[in-house]
């Protein structure tokens, strides 16, 4: 038998250390853990830390933490640049997921643009859209966005997730993969909001991933600006009560452009057109929006009791009044209107003092010119795009908000209820470093708190978090990373459309409930015996092809590997007189070959191999990535014969047990 | 601790055989203690509410035929309740108001006074945008966005007993609606079939991995897994006495093959399985009819025939357990009483609600509608909010779960409830 050759993550890792270390240690002052003073060995705190800070352990890697020393593997880890070729190579054969916001827009249409443009063009007729028979309608649908190069936008949704599955499940830099989530969160956006949908995968990609370990006021700078942010929390629609008059000629200006659409056969109703859309939109004074000054305050900064009040809300609203999103890449019109469209309106923002940043744009004809008075600073009038910077670092430095994000990481990595202690310790040090994360993670992991036996395996992983940690802990071969999605969203996190601002609650009271809870053992179940399609696992690899001598020294053997330093005395204890019962794996074995698929020739039968899974379908591992890959894995990988074998049910009831909830 | 009390009154042991994994723990505790089990059951209420994601147009629903505003505003979209016109006409209900035609199973509800009809209803806060509002909504605090709860979580805490079964508040939804958000237990499942620990047809298998489980969630430290464990198990075996895949509703009913019909035939098997079930929670999608919304056919036409045949479908299949049920409808806003320019309608104010029940005060337009005039709408466009969507839902918890503490309901709210409810 052949081992499985596909690299592990772990010896990357390795190989890499040796030559980036020394030059990565110098910029940083030197620290220790005080794991030792609370007790723990080098593969306890290795253990620990991959478990917080990492998807989880793969095989070996706790002893090969261990080895390089748990500081070194953080360090490396706070540095982020691990070479990650294994999974850059599994990301090529997804196009979608590196384009910019324009290139999504018109690429990826909302679905209602698409009708329009079909209606529009005289390619789709209304009535058809009616119609019970669909499939002329559709396929008129889909020669239109074939001609324009157009493709659905479940395509690009289903690409970024994919890219975050396997980010999770092979990226070196795991750290990084785990802020990105959790910052995310903390500024979250989603794709329940249909005109935020569009910005979210470069919102993850250009927003937060780069911004993780940063300062916390460039992160906050940077999500303010994006358009996901802005169509999320409305302020692109938020204009002042005083703001400036428009400029005579913006009149004139609408009304060439009007007649410019209509001499392009557009018509300026707005569902048709939603260019005409936008021009009414501007028609309209909208006035003040307060979304986003209030959650800004209440959930990316200050926290609910951070102390401030709602005339702070509404004097921080009309600092922002003007922020809004670059008309230039805001969706799929006719290339030619929209570009004149947008650079005759850019001409006038700038004009006017407008300001563009790639995709934002501060609008000045919209903002609100006049003095206001937040948290007790004064913005004397006229203060520009400035004032609204100068709002948001002061912000992101405010007492308050060190407090209530360092209490935010301490939850998620230390607690569901971090010591007090140690939150104050962390906000201080948020405060001296100037929001500096990293400077602030230095301080949690230096603190006892972080090693104490009240943090020790007290946090419950997410969906997304056991999914990975469970892939991981078994090697597992991701071919259609879209398979676990679903299984995340079944056992309660659908990812990236959590609608509310305040993103996923970081409690393991949210993710644990009834239903979620039987999902999470038919997870293990299915996962062990290979009925996941597209996500495959070898058994007898992880255990270097050794057979274990019995059902027992397999619960053992295999608890071990994937529990790595967990007391599993309790599991092997409860499951071993089962395990013995001299008849149960008979009758298991006899249901499994009834609904077992057929078997293939030479497959393995019971009496030669009774406990092992016999190989998964080798056919998937050994094929060279790309082959595989052309249309986005959505090959269907056929199941392992044998598998619902005793040593499969032990593994998937391993996953699914208690203590394998627990990080 | 949970005392489990109520559920230890609803059933007694014999309901439960020897199947897979036994007895629900907190009966076979009940049983080691020599608490009785032989207490008559007293069947809890339940309140049903169907979530209209989209909003509906409620003008086109609940049509005020006279109005010539909304006749002159909606050249092809509007309806008329006279006879032997073109099309078929609207169901008149009191001469002022129709029904959509595609709605006529509620018909005999409405002339039964157990339907009642709420309009102009909707939230003060004046967003349009389908997020915020269905979030103000659910939240139930139309100012407040950072509301963690939902109104109905707050309901369930508000029930004055302890939570019997795990089941006291579902969703037949894959993912907890904002509504259920909250300290209250509640269960969101879109499919009763995956509550069980699934072999794919190897049941011995099942059966050992279900076991397996079960003490491994005993035995665990004592905390969040082992209690929900328990839980789990516990409603698992509750559903298992029953065959859920072969479920046969009353009176040979069929409901609508929809997500919503699906959604409320679990309902309706939960009610009658007796699992505890106090408040529930369904979806229906499809509302946001900016394009070609049609007449009598059309879009919006096979929209509210979905939602009134799987809501008749439901009241049919709860025959002898009508009195304990009482079902809302809600959506987020209304639609723009002008047509636009693509056959639909646009983003509005205020909407109307259905609600079907013995105790419902039925046969009523509950309104206070004025002349649909441009000076008589809100922002100049729309039909205006005449009634707060929690004057509504405040007058169905109290008088259908007894739940009238406003302050944790709708705390910022000081309005009056409104007489939808007999009594």
């Amino acid at each position: 038998m052949r081992k499985a050759t596909r690299p592990l993550p772990v010896l990357l890792a390795f190989i890499f250390t040796g030559f980036f270390f020394s030059s990565l240690s110098d910029d940083k002052a030197p620290f220790t853990l005080p794991y030792k003073k609370a007790g723990l060995t080098d593969k306890q705190a290795a253990a620990h830390l991959l478990s917080r800070f990492s998807y989880g352990p793969t095989p070996g890697q706790v002893a090969a933490v261990a080895e390089m020393g748990p500081e070194n593997w953080l360090r490396e880890q706070l540095d982020g640049k691990m070479p990650d070729d294994a999974l850059n190579q599994r990301l090529e054969i997804y196009d979608a997921i590196d384009l910019s916001n324009e290139q999504v827009a018109q690429t990826y249409p909302k679905p209602g643009q698409i009708i329009r443009i079909g209606v529009k063009e005289g390619i789709i007729s209304k009535d058809s859209v009616n119609k019970s028979d669909k499939s002329e309608y559709r396929a008129q649908l889909k020669q239109l966005m074939d001609s324009k190069g157009m493709k659905p936008q479940q395509e690009l949704f289903r690409q970024f997730f994919n890219q975050k599955i396997l980010r999770a499940a092979y990226s070196n830099n795991q750290f990084r993969e785990i802020m990105t989530d959790f910052w995310f969160n903390h500024f979250n956006v989603s794709l329940t909001k249909n005109d935020c949908a569009t910005y979210v995968p470069a919102y993850e990609r250009e927003v937060i991933r780069p911004n993780v370990f940063g300062r916390f006021n460039a992160l906050l700078m940077a999500t303010a600006k994006s358009p996901a942010m802005l169509y999320y929390l409305d302020n692109f629609s938020s204009s002042g009560a005083n703001a400036r008059t428009p400029d005579p000629r913006a009149a004139q200006l609408r009304k060439r452009v009007e007649q410019r659409i209509m001499a392009q056969g557009g018509r300026m109703d707005t569902m048709n057109n939603p260019v005409a859309q936008r021009l009414q939109q501007a028609k309209k004074a909208q006035g003040l929006n307060e979304n986003y000054a209030r959650e800004v305050m209440e959930l990316h900064t200050l926290g609910v009791d951070g102390g401030y009040t709602q005339e702070d809300v509404t004097q921080a609203a009309r600092v922002l009044t003007g922020w809004t999103v670059n008309p230039a890449i805001t969706g799929y019109v006719n290339p030619a209107v929209q570009k004149a469209m947008a650079n005759a309106g850019l001409n006038r923002q700038q004009r006017q003092g407008g300001v563009t940043e790639g995709d934002f744009l501060f609008a000045a004809n919209r903002h609100d010119p006049n003095e206001k008075t937040v948290l007790g600073k004064n913005f004397p009038a006229n203060g520009g795009m400035e004032e609204g910077e100068a709002l948001l670092n002061m912000l992101a430095r405010h007492p308050s908000t060190a407090k209530f994000i360092s209490k935010k990481i301490a939850i998620r990595f230390v607690s569901d209820n971090p010591p007090q202690s140690l939150v104050d310790r962390m906000a201080k040090t948020f405060t001296d470093k100037d929001g500096d994360i990293r400077e602030v993670i230095y301080t949690m992991v230096s603190s006892p708190e972080f090693w104490s036996k009240e943090a020790l395996r007290e946090k419950t992983k997410s969906p997304f978090e056991l999914a990975m940690s469970s892939a991981r802990a078994l090697n597992a071969d991701i071919r259609q990373p879209y398979q676990l999605y679903t299984w995340i969203a079944k056992m309660g996190q659908k990812m990236y459309y959590y609608q509310a601002p305040t993103g996923f609650p970081d409690k393991g009271h949210y993710w644990i409930n009834t239903g979620s809870l039987l999902n999470r053992m038919n997870f293990g179940l299915a996962l062990a015996s290979q009925r996941i399609p597209g996500v495959t696992i070898d058994l007898a690899a992880l255990n270097d092809h050794h057979e274990p001598e019995s059902a027992v020294a397999a619960l053992v053997t295999y608890s071990k590997l994937v529990m790595p330093e967990r007391d599993i005395e309790a599991t092997v204890k409860r499951l071993t007189p089962m395990l013995n019962d001299p008849n149960l794996e008979k009758k298991i074995d006899a249901a499994a070959g009834k609904t077992a698929p057929p078997a293939q020739p030479g497959a393995a039968t019971m009496t030669e191999e009774p406990l092992m899974a016999s190989a998964p379908a080798k056919k998937t591992v050994e094929q060279p990535l790309k082959k595989n890959a052309k249309n986005t894995g959505n090959n269907t990988s056929s199941y392992a014969p044998g598998t619902n074998t005793m040593l499969a049910q032990v593994i998937g009831i391993i996953i699914g047990s208690p203590e394998f909830q627990r990080k | 601790m949970t005392t489990r009390r109520a559920f230890l009154k609803s059933g007694g042991l014999a309901l439960f055989g020897i199947g897979l994994g036994g007895l629900p723990s907190f009966l076979a505790r009940a049983a080691e203690t020599g608490n009785t089990l032989i207490n008559p059951f007293k069947r809890r209420k339940v309140l049903v509410c169907i979530f209209q994601r989209g909003a509906m147009d409620g003008l086109m629903a609940v049509t005020p035929f006279n109005d010539q505003y909304l006749k002159a505003a909606r050249p092809t979209l509007f309806m008329s309740a006279a006879k032997g016109g073109k099309g078929t006409p609207l169901i008149d209900l009191d001469g002022q108001f129709g029904l959509h035609p595609a709605m006529k199973a509620f018909e005999p509800m409405f002339l039964e006074k157990r339907l009642a009809i709420v309009h102009g209803v909707g939230s003060p806060n004046k967003t349009r945008s389908h997020f915020d509002a269905q979030d103000y909504m659910e939240s139930g605090t139309p100012y407040s966005k950072g509301t963690p709860s939902g109104w109905l979580n707050r309901a369930v805490g508000l029930l004055g007993h302890e939570a019997a079964t795990p089941f006291q508040a579902v969703s037949l939804t894959s993912s907890m609606p904002r509504s259920f958000y909250g300290d209250s237990p509640a269960v969101a499942i879109n499919n009763l079939q995956d509550f069980s620990i699934q072999m794919r047809g190897n049941v011995k298998g099942a059966s050992m991995a279900a076991k397996s489980f079960e003490d491994l969630y005993d035995q665990t430290s004592p905390g969040l897994l082992k209690e929900t464990g328990k839980e789990s198990f516990d409603a698992m075996k509750m559903l298992q006495k029953t065959d859920i895949k072969n479920y046969r509703p009353a009176n040979n009913v069929v409901y609508p093959v929809s997500p919503l019909g699906n959604a409320l035939k679990q309902i309706a098997q939960l009610i009658k399985m007796d699992v505890g079930m106090e408040v529930a929670f369904a979806e229906s999608g499809g509302w946001d009819t900016h394009f070609n919304q049609g007449t009598e056919q059309g879009i919006f036409a096979r929209n509210v025939s979905d939602l009134s045949n799987s809501i008749m479908a439901f009241w049919s299949d709860m025959s002898g357990y009508q009195d304990d049920v009482t079902l809302m409808t809600m959506t987020e806003f209304g639609r723009t009483v002008k047509q636009n320019g693509t056959g639909g309608t646009d983003h509005g104010r205020a909407s109307c609600s259905f609600i079907l029940g013995n105790d419902v005060n039925g046969g009523i337009v509950h309104q206070n509608i004025r002349p649909l005039s441009a000076d008589n709408l809100e922002d100049g466009r729309d039909l205006a909010v005449s009634t707060d969507f929690r004057s509504m839902f405040s007058a169905v918890a109290d008088k259908h779960l007894s739940i009238n503490n406003d302050k944790v309901l709708f705390p910022d709210w000081k309005g009056e409830k409104i007489t939808v409810m007999k009594g």
